[in-house]
């Protein structure tokens, strides 16, 4: 959804910006004062000013309840126990406690690294990115998610590690609730 | 304006920017390689992928610092009168750090990108042996200290001429209420450049000595949050500061070609001194992934990026926008590229800001994503303002005139770039990772759609920099007749 979101906002918010600079490259082929342009730009300059805040504003409030860092939005969404998996990023390889789960589990990765860094990106079966946390060194980054399809899901890794870093990836598998896929 | 640029800065400015142009066509093709290789259109071995990768993003960043250097001595030369020895200082420094970093490449095989993010280094020396390692993160020791040396002259020349850092930024007109305006943008802009990335190189050294130390005992190490905390307050500080020198030349050409003045009055000076503050607060954004950072920390990422778009959108492109209305401006080679590359570098804020929103980051962090912003604000924005002003200058110091070819080769750099861009935001947008070799079959599309771009961004590069030297000619030619009549 946030892919979407984040594609469909850029391609507005240029094409805004396009019709700006043509529309200026446009009026610049006139001559007029500039005193009275820069007065009436000034003014303009607050609505839009104004009007910047108000959309990071907006995006602010929506956007920082709902951070990935907090086992809140595991917890919120059932009863379930929420499952602990231990997972280890060793060049190149990921080492998971467990890789088979059902629909509905709710799972706490709990995610470091062996030897460098490496980035910890779990991946739906249609290969849309769900969820992500670096996996470094002498750290733990821990990362929520809840399956809600079935499917075989792929963890990629997605930080740089070196010349097998695009061979770091392990597939997990995804039962539907009470029975094998 | 009551200073001129010393003939002996001008003959390395050439230099500079002689050498940026002929670095960036190659860096050019090396990412029209990589993106080939993605594409399944070409094959090469995961290896020489990844050490192609470290040249390309070490490449960019050090020609775009380069012509960063090269714009803002030009223009400060104006204002303030500068020793030229320590322009050359820089370049040779700059000179020894590359040959240093392709040795390493190119020789001994390091390939752990131009982040080096600990302890991948002291990891691949354990593997392929020290050598590589210890080339690299000598060469970049070498090229930053070079820059430091760069700015603490200029530091130094700033406090002599405007009574300190703060009086160059214009404190005493925003917090003591002085009337009037405040010192020329490019010195504003110089003071902002000098405080961020004097930090920035500070913390560069810092890890890379610790790296180097690490290689060569193992024995000492560095906590890796605290490395990557250092390692992005470098190189992203670093990068963006190239944009901050670059745009200088904005200010001063748009000015000349409207004949209006671009003043830097107290909003001007508010949004200068913010972005500075911003820029050493916002490289938190590329650790939005590092559940382990404490979460203020990571909220102050998301929010103060958002704030630090403000400055560029609010004055810088909208003064550009308002200069350029009605101005019946002149449009050749540099007005055109200098307005087009303010419209690069906001498109490019966009996506990026829109990036540094946490749920987002959540599923895009480090997909093609990343590189699809960073490239349009540095390669629309940033290498238009540096091509801009190798014009420019060929024009002002020799008699270089715009040609159809010019207008050509503005629409063909611009449209594919448009096009290898859109392949990148797309390709992170269904999920394809970053700084992969090899790709999965759903992403390879996009790949080859921004191949072929690349070839057409690159036969553009060509073009502006046959353009350049051809024009050099001319500044020679000038150079000398002026030297002959002095003498008659």
């Amino acid at each position: 959804m946030y892919q979407q979101i984040a594609m469909y906002a850029t391609v507005f918010f240029v094409f805004l910006l396009a019709l700006a600079f043509a529309f200026v490259y446009g009026e610049s082929k006139r001559s007029a004062d500039y005193g009275p342009i820069q007065k009436k730009g000034y003014k303009i300059r607050k609505f839009y000013f104004l009007g910047l805040i108000a959309i990071m504003g907006f995006a602010s409030v929506m956007t920082l309840g709902r951070l990935p860092y907090d086992r809140h939005q595991a917890e919120a969404t059932g009863l379930n126990e929420i499952k602990t998996v231990e997972v280890t990023g060793i060049q190149y390889a990921w080492e998971m406690s467990e890789d088979q789960f059902q629909v509905g589990d709710q799972v706490q990765f709990k995610v470091t690294a062996d030897d460098v860094t490496h980035g910890f990106g779990l991946y739906n079966e249609k290969m849309e990115l769900v969820a992500q946390t670096q996996a470094m060194p002498e750290y733990t980054n821990t990362v929520y998610y809840t399956f809600e399809e079935p499917g075989t899901y792929q963890i990629l890794c997605l930080e740089y590690c070196s010349t097998g870093h695009h061979v770091m990836v392990k597939e997990i598998v995804v039962e539907p609730e009470g029975g094998s896929l | 304006m009551n200073e001129s640029i010393h003939p002996l800065a001008k003959k390395t400015i050439v230099w500079y920017l002689a050498a940026a142009s002929l670095v960036l066509i190659l860096m050019m093709v090396f990412g029209v390689i990589m993106l080939m290789n993605q594409g399944n259109m070409i094959s090469i071995t995961p290896q020489w992928f990844y050490k192609i990768m470290t040249a390309h993003g070490t490449g960019m960043v050090g020609i775009s610092a380069l012509g960063g250097t090269a714009i803002l001595w030009y223009f400060l030369s104006r204002y303030v009168k500068l020793n030229p020895a320590i322009l050359i200082l820089n370049f040779a420094l700059f000179f020894i750090g590359v040959a240093m970093v392709l040795i390493a490449i190119f020789v001994f095989h390091f390939s752990d990108g131009w982040t080096f993010l600990y302890p991948l280094p002291s990891q691949s020396a354990k593997l392929y042996g020290a050598a590589g390692a210890l080339f690299f993160l000598s060469g970049m020791l070498i090229l930053g200290i070079g820059f430091l040396i760069l700015y603490m002259y200029l530091a130094a020349r700033l406090t002599k001429v405007y009574g300190g850092l703060g009086k160059a930024l214009g404190w005493d007109i925003i917090f003591r209420g002085k009337e009037g305006n405040g010192p020329p943008a490019a010195v504003v802009a110089t003071a902002m450049v000098i405080i961020t990335n004097s930090t920035a190189l500070l913390a560069g050294a810092t890890v890379l000595v610790a790296s180097l130390l690490n290689i060569i005992n193992p024995a000492i190490t560095m906590d890796p949050m605290l490395a990557k905390h250092l390692t992005y307050a470098f190189g992203h500080i670093f990068a963006n500061c190239t944009i901050y020198m670059a745009v200088i030349a904005v200010y001063e050409v748009l000015s000349e070609y409207t004949r209006r003045p671009w003043k830097s009055n107290k909003i001007f000076l508010i949004a200068w001194n913010c972005s500075t503050l911003f820029t050493l607060m916002i490289y938190t954004h590329h650790l939005l992934m590092d559940f382990a950072v404490p979460k203020w920390m990571l909220i102050i990422g998301q929010v103060f990026s958002y704030a630090n778009g403000l400055p560029v959108m609010v004055v810088t492109a909208y003064g550009a926008l308002m200069i350029v209305y009605r101005s019946r401006m002149k449009w050749d080679f540099a007005s055109s590229l200098f307005f087009l590359s303010m419209f690069g570098w906001v498109a490019g804020a966009i996506p990026a800001i829109i990036d540094a929103t946490i749920v987002v980051n959540h599923v895009m962090h480090n997909t093609k994503w990343v590189p699809g912003h960073f490239h349009t604000y540095m390669g629309m924005g940033l290498i238009a303002m540096i091509i801009g002003f190798m014009y420019y200058f060929n024009k002002t110091e020799g008699n270089q005139k715009h040609t159809s070819i010019d207008t050509f080769s503005i629409a063909l750099y611009f449209s594919f770039f448009a096009g290898l861009v859109g392949s990148f935001l797309y390709a992170g947008g269904i999920g394809a990772p970053r700084r992969w070799a090899e790709h999965l079959p759903q992403w390879v599309l996009s790949d080859q759609v921004g191949a072929v771009s690349g070839i057409f961004i690159v036969l553009a590069a060509i073009i502006f920099t046959a353009r350049f030297f051809a024009g050099l000619r001319s500044v020679r030619s000038k150079v000398h007749y002026n030297k002959k009549s002095a003498a008659s």
